[in-house]
């Protein structure tokens, strides 16, 4: 049985015209780590709210499918149980601040207070989860005082936190620097060797082909493709249908037309690349 | 940008020991007895025992007196003068100024209203500047008031000055634009329209965000929430809250009692 498991899920909101999910069929089994992507607009963070729970018990329109996460249907659950299960980040980290906490530290609580966990474990988890993504030096702070990718990684930890069973991350790096964004791969990569469940939304084809185990191409509502980063990453269907692809990616194929590339495949990384070019 | 968002400071004081809802009917307390307590000098002598020695055992005195002098002086100050000369009480005119007249009882009124906003500023500043906001929450919503309120409250506290900041980076980049935000005052005000729709309509992105946010970190669960910060609530507390109560039931009732 997969852990997530969406039957031909489509959703319109109430304002669009046309569906922004249509027929989505996906398996996810426990552990796995998909990274999903597509140009704007394709309605990769409408999938996020969707396994996160929020369409259609948050935003209303028209639902229609099935979405099954470790055997639980969304239909049939509330939202404040499904949470318990799938945590969700997503893209704005200033929107993600309560508001209601002054520090770092108080922020990460929040999460675990609203779900009663005792005093004392509170702090250990807080602390536990600081060191996990590196912010244990920011306890302190007004979680208003730090910078954009700062606060994303306080986004992501506030979730960590809660010990979800699948999480959903839409674009989680998307202010941070080369480094962080390294960084947080790193980190959920060991969170789905330990068991949790990840689907992320990322643009940065790099870190996917390195870190995550399979990709979800979407577009207009729709996956186009999916399959092995290496495979999807590098097919002429997502230069075709207007994706982006890795700079190495592009140098490659641009390389394979005037034979200066000789591998069959071509590489999303720069080791990748290199490796290729010194053949 | 602002680093502390709220005006507590955190001291190991008597008073920031107290429990928050101990210092909030204390806070109530001076401001009524201020106000209803039937003797003239009721809200000079509450400075005197009541205040200053707050401040001090709260060991805020410095940061109490700063505010003291820059905030509530003026403003009690300007109090005093505008009820001191449009007062139009009493016949023993000790000062004339044009066609305002001073007269003994006017300046006496003056000097106790402003008396009684200066007690009200201050004991309402030394809450709020020994009580940890989050402690203040917990401690109202495990006493049975709703989350949701609570948090409308102090997200509120904590929003403002964002929303004010942001208004600045809108007029920064509409300014960059072509916005004239400096000729006439009624010409500014009209080009200030543009202002509102980024700042309402984000705001209401933003609201539909921030509640998805928290819902996803269990906000609307039903178990029952703990809270990170142990909230001292002592018999010593129990027993001030009652005794204040009692104070501000006595102070109502002389007021009340027809002399
Ligand atoms: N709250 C909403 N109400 C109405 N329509 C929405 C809402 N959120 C998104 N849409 C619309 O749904 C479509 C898909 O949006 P979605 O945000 O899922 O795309 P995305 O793939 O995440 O794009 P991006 O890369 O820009 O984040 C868009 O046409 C968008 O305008
Ligand atoms: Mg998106």
């Amino acid at each position: 049985m997969a852990f997530i498991n969406l039957q031909n899920v489509t959703y319109k909101y109430p304002l669009t015209k046309g569906p922004v999910l249509q027929n989505i069929n996906l398996q996810v089994r426990e552990g796995e780590f998909v990274s999903v992507i597509g140009p704007n607009g394709a309605g990769k963070s409408t999938l996020c709210y969707a396994l996160a729970g929020f369409v259609p018990h948050f935003f209303k329109g028209e639902f229609s499918g099935e979405i099954e996460v470790d055997g639980k249907q969304s239909s049939k659950s509330t939202l404040d149980e499904w949470v318990l299960n799938v945590g969700l980040a997503f893209q704005n980290p200033f929107n993600q601040i309560s508001g209601a906490k002054y520090t770092v530290f108080e922020e990460l609580a929040f999460g675990l207070e609203n779900i009663g966990v005792p005093r004392d474990e509170m702090k250990v988890r807080v602390e536990e989860a600081m060191a996990l993504t590196g912010i244990s030096d920011l306890a302190d702070r007004s979680p208003y005082s730090l910078s954009g990718g700062q606060q994303q990684r306080v986004a992501l930890t506030s979730i960590l936190v809660m010990r979800p069973r699948l999480l959903v991350l839409d674009e989680p790096t998307s202010q941070m620097d080369p480094i962080g964004t390294r960084e947080v791969f790193g980190v959920v990569r060991r969170m789905a060797e330990q068991g949790m469940t990840v689907v992320m939304v990322e643009h940065k084809m790099e870190w996917i082909a390195e870190f995550a185990d399979r990709v979800i191409a979407l577009k207009e509502g729709q996956i186009l493709m999916e399959g092995r980063p290496n495979e999807v990453l590098t097919s002429d269907l997502l230069t075709e249908n207007g994706f982006g692809v890795s700079r190495y990616t592009s140098t490659a194929r641009e390389a394979k037309k005037r034979g200066l590339w000789r591998k069959d495949h071509l590489p999303v990384t720069l080791d990748e690349a290199v490796e290729g070019f010194k053949k | 940008m602002h680093e502390r968002l709220s005006f507590h400071i955190q001291r190991d004081s008597f008073l920031h020991r107290l429990n928050p809802l101990t210092k909030l009917v204390l806070t109530l307390a001076l401001i009524l007895i201020a106000f209803t307590f039937p003797w003239y000098w009721t809200p000079h002598i509450l400075v005197l025992i009541a205040i200053i020695p707050l401040s001090i055992v709260g060991k805020v005195f410095r940061e109490f007196s700063l505010t003291a002098l820059r905030l509530i002086i003026p403003a009690a100050g300007f109090l005093f003068l505008m009820q001191a000369f449009f007062q139009p009480i009493g016949e023993d005119v000790i000062f004339k100024f044009y066609f305002l007249d001073i007269t003994s009882e006017s300046l006496m009124f003056a000097f106790r209203n402003a008396m009684r906003v200066f007690v009200m500023v201050s004991a309402f500043t030394l809450f709020l500047v020994t009580t940890h906001p989050s402690e203040l929450m917990s401690d109202l919503t495990r006493r049975g008031l709703p989350g949701q309120f609570a948090y409308v409250i102090i997200s509120t506290l904590q929003i403002l000055p964002q929303m004010q900041a942001k208004a600045q980076t809108i007029i920064s980049a509409q300014r960059s634009r072509g916005l004239d935000t400096e000729s006439s005052f009624f010409k500014r005000a009209g080009s200030l329209i543009p202002l509102i729709g980024p700042l309402v309509f984000g705001s209401l992105v933003e609201v539909e965000e921030r509640a998805i946010a928290i819902e996803a970190r269990g906000f609307t669960s039903r178990h029952v929430k703990t809270s990170l910060h142990e909230i001292p609530d002592s018999a010593f507390d129990q027993f001030l809250r009652w005794a204040l109560l009692a104070l501000i039931i006595v102070s109502i009732g002389l007021n009340l009692w027809p002399s």
